[in-house]
């Protein structure tokens, strides 16, 4: 049996021959069938005009093609209706607010997601400093850290939480106002105003804002003039105690190519960090979202999650996500083992291939130390930390093998590397200067 | 098919049905109208398949027929002619048609395909004076939304209770409400009928004295008006509840000449920005309005308006455009303004007739 469905669309086909194509996309557009009962077909179709001319005029084709089709058919007859997507009920479900609240989305555009709000903000030991801080400055805009600046690794909550402080300001002080901008918008905004020869008109913009949240400022370095334009903006701002909130994926004084000027500007209010979440954390976000979805997940397989997903949180929700599909598709729960086939290669970060010189420049670059000494057989203290690090990082995330790190290094024997990474790692448990030095270390090389 | 008739009646019957015509029509013929000749009638119809005009003139019929004549055509051959009477006749496929200066030869298109309008029984109608009808749409249908987002909001919402028939349209940055008395008592269910079709046959009904009579159901509206039958299609959806969002108190009110507040907006728009803003100061104490706009690459403009002002003072912001729109619908001398303050909307009044209200949204500065 035919559903009525394709029943209809090879009538269209057949009718589609007998009539002209001015007149079947005129007619018979949006029609479709309601329901067959008894074999009286009730064929739905959008407007009164329509009804009166199919019965009239097509009425003997509709029903010749029909019973081609479907020999149970007897009659048609034609009914109003707004098409199968569109039905009745739906619409009137969500009457649509009107007065203020669209009103305000256009005067008081604010450019930010609603979606992101304090209440949906997860918080650990990870991100709890960074969470206070923005706190802070919903209860005491302008005054109590004035710029905040937020900076971490993509993928932690920055633009959720520099959303959620416009939002909720939006909410306590709705006669303020508050505009979240990308520096890559406020770039291209700056760059359109220069060419319709508006700059005016742009400065005035963005001097209104009594909150302006402004996302990946590391994006403005490099450019000259679009750093200049934001340096005197920020200025008038921060004058006038309008409140300023940056995020960026370094700390301010490690972008490179951005002036003092603008660092210590920076530097001025609050530089909190993210950094990503610790396993417990890890464990709390997926049941957090897990639960948010009714999604109910074995212990041993949540734990599988936050043991092989050390990344980001968008990963862990990407992870779970894939396990969610599966396991509506399957309908019975997931064994750890299931997880494992299904997130190969979903684990760690996709690394790029990345030459031991490279690492080796970058590396020296960053304690500043000459790169040609990292390969001689001095030990100076200066030298020996960043090559102890270099060796480290060669093994633990590139997984080359000792013996090799060591002849790469300046023919070094492989015990002395083993001793080096043990040492760096001894060192992390209890030196968070050393593991902040590693994590820039780590987004440089990526 | 052979007739002659009044040329003016035919040229206005025309140039009506005209307005009814797809410009760019999937089906060729829908941007035809149809001219049907029967015993000593002429009956002209067009339709977009939204809405639909029929209008019977009398002439003189020779021989009787059917043809569909390209709407355009016949209408702007006729609108440039001179004369008393005109004779058209049918000649294979070629419409030929001649008043007493001038001749032209317009070809048709097949009439099999044109459609029949939907006709309304009449189980479901109502009754209000024309020229109310009118006043109501005039009054309330510029403020229909533009944007085809929210297809309610591009409608004309009408309904009737306790002796009034209400229109309502709004864009949701500005609402006008307008009663009119609904001569036949009972009640009226909310039908929206989109704003342009509205618009027509608000035009349709601009000569006609006296009362008219809607019949409708759940998805047409028509009317019969001397030779004139319009019908619509009623758009299926709901308007938002309008009335919880009137305020109901307010801190400022003030009452001012509708004359001078217009005169005042008119000038104020040389130096409007591109959002029109118009800032509006009520002060009690100088018994005043003040109206400013303000255009950095212009200059500015101070008005003021005498006002009876009651309640605190107060300064907001508006599309001035919105201001003016209102004005042009109140009927009276004095129109009256009420206010809760920055960032609340304005109710703008008839200040002697209670049967207009329009609330429009301050911008946000």
């Amino acid at each position: 049996m035919t559903t009525t469905k394709e029943l209809w669309e090879n009538t269209l086909v057949e009718l589609e021959l007998s009539i002209s194509k001015p007149n079947f996309n005129t007619w018979f557009k949006d029609t479709h069938i309601v329901r067959v009962e008894d074999g009286t077909v009730s064929l739905g179709v959008p407007s009164q005009f329509a009804r009166d001319w199919l019965s009239t005029k097509f009425h003997k084709d509709i029903l010749r093609s029909l019973r081609t089709l479907s020999e149970s058919v007897r009659t048609v007859e034609y009914v109003i209706s707004r098409g199968p997507k569109r039905s009745n009920e739906e619409t009137r479900q969500v009457p649509p607010p009107v007065g203020e609240l669209p009103l305000e989305a256009v005067h008081q555009k604010s450019n930010l997601n609603p979606r992101f709000t304090f209440s949906t903000f997860v918080v650990g030991p990870f991100n709890e400093l960074a969470h206070a801080a923005a706190q802070a400055v919903v209860r005491k805009p302008g005054i109590a850290y004035n710029p905040l600046l937020v900076y971490g690794p993509t993928g932690l909550g920055k633009t959720h939480l520099i959303q959620a402080i416009g939002n909720h300001f939006r909410v306590s002080a709705p006669e303020r106002k508050v505009y979240y901008v990308t520096s890559e918008k406020f770039s291209m905004d700056y760059v359109s105003s220069l060419q319709a020869g508006k700059v005016q008109s742009f400065k005035e913009k963005y001097r209104q804002y009594d909150l302006l949240i402004m996302d990946d400022v590391q994006f403005l370095a490099g450019r000259d003039k679009i750093k200049e334009e934001f340096f005197h903006l920020f200025n008038y701002l921060h004058d006038a105690n309008k409140q300023l909130v940056f995020s960026s994926d370094q700390h301010p004084n490690v972008i490179q190519n951005l002036e003092d000027r603008l660092k210590s500007r920076f530097s001025a209010g609050m530089i909190v960090s993210v950094t990503p979440p610790d396993h417990q954390s890890r464990l709390a976000i997926i049941r957090s979202k897990a639960a948010a979805h009714n999604f109910i997940l074995a212990d041993e397989v949540l734990e599988y999650l936050a043991t092989t997903i050390e990344g980001n949180v968008r990963e862990l929700e990407g992870a779970l996500n894939t396990l969610m599909i599966q396991f509506e598709m399957r309908g019975q729960p997931l064994t750890v083992n299931d997880a494992k086939t299904l997130l190969r290669g979903a684990g760690g970060i996709q690394k790029k291939a990345v030459s031991v010189q490279e690492v080796v420049k970058t590396i020296a670059n960053f304690y500043g130390v000459e790169e040609g000494s990292i390969y001689e057989k001095t030990r100076r203290k200066e030298v020996v930390r960043p090559r102890q690090v270099i060796m480290f990082l060669l093994r633990e995330d590139f997984r080359i093998s000792f013996p090799t790190i060591g002849e790469k290094l300046g023919g070094r024997d492989h015990t002395t590397v083993i001793h080096s990474c043990d040492k760096i790692k001894n060192d992390l448990r209890g030196d968070s200067v050393l593991s902040n030095e590693l994590h820039q270390i780590r987004m440089m090389l990526k | 098919m052979k007739f002659e008739t009044q040329l003016e009646t035919l040229k206005n019957a025309a140039a009506t049905a005209a307005r009814f015509v797809e410009r760019k029509a999937n089906l060729p013929v829908l941007s035809c109208v149809l001219l049907t000749l029967e015993g000593s009638r002429l009956t002209i119809r067009a339709t977009n398949l939204e809405c639909g005009v029929e209008i019977v003139i009398p002439a003189k019929v020779v021989n009787g027929g059917v043809v569909a004549v390209p709407a355009a055509v016949l209408a702007g051959f006729l609108s440039n002619t001179r004369g008393k009477t005109v004779s058209a006749q049918l000649v294979g496929e070629v419409f030929k048609i001649e008043t007493e200066r001038a001749s032209a030869s317009i070809k048709t298109l097949p009439h099999e395909d044109f459609p029949v309008l939907p006709r309304v029984s009449a189980e479901k109608s109502f009754t209000v004076k024309a020229a109310d009808f009118v006043r109501a749409i005039h009054s309330v249908a510029y403020c229909a939304s533009l944007s085809a987002i929210k297809p309610e909001l591009q409608s004309v919402l009408l309904y009737g209770n306790a002796g009034k028939l209400t229109a309502v349209a709004t864009d949701s940055f500005r609402l006008a409400e307008k009663q009119i008395p609904l001569r036949s008592g009972g009640t009226v269910p909310e039908m929206l009928l989109p704003a342009r079709n509205a618009a027509e046959l608000m035009r349709i009904l601009e000569g006609v004295g006296g009362d008219v009579e809607f019949y409708y159901n759940d998805n047409q509206l028509s009317t019969q008006t001397d030779g004139t039958y319009y019908t619509s299609r009623l758009l299926d959806g709901t308007f938002p509840n309008y009335r919880q969002i009137l305020p109901k108190t307010f801190t400022t009110e003030a009452v001012v000449l509708r004359e001078d507040m217009a005169t005042a907006l008119k000038s104020l728009s040389v130096f409007a920005d591109k959002f029109a803003q118009v800032s509006l100061a009520i002060e009690p104490a100088k018994k005043a309005m003040l109206l400013t706009s303000r255009n950095p690459d212009v200059g500015e403009q101070i008005s003021t308006v005498k006002a009876a002002v009651e309640g605190d003072s107060v300064a907001v912001s508006f599309n001035g455009r919105y201001l003016a729109d209102s004005l042009q619908a109140v009927g009276g001398d004095s129109v009256r303004l009420h206010s809760n303050g920055p960032g609340k909307a304005m109710l703008i009044k008839d200040a002697s007739d209670d049967s207009f209200l329009y609330l429009a949204m301050p911008m946000n500065r």
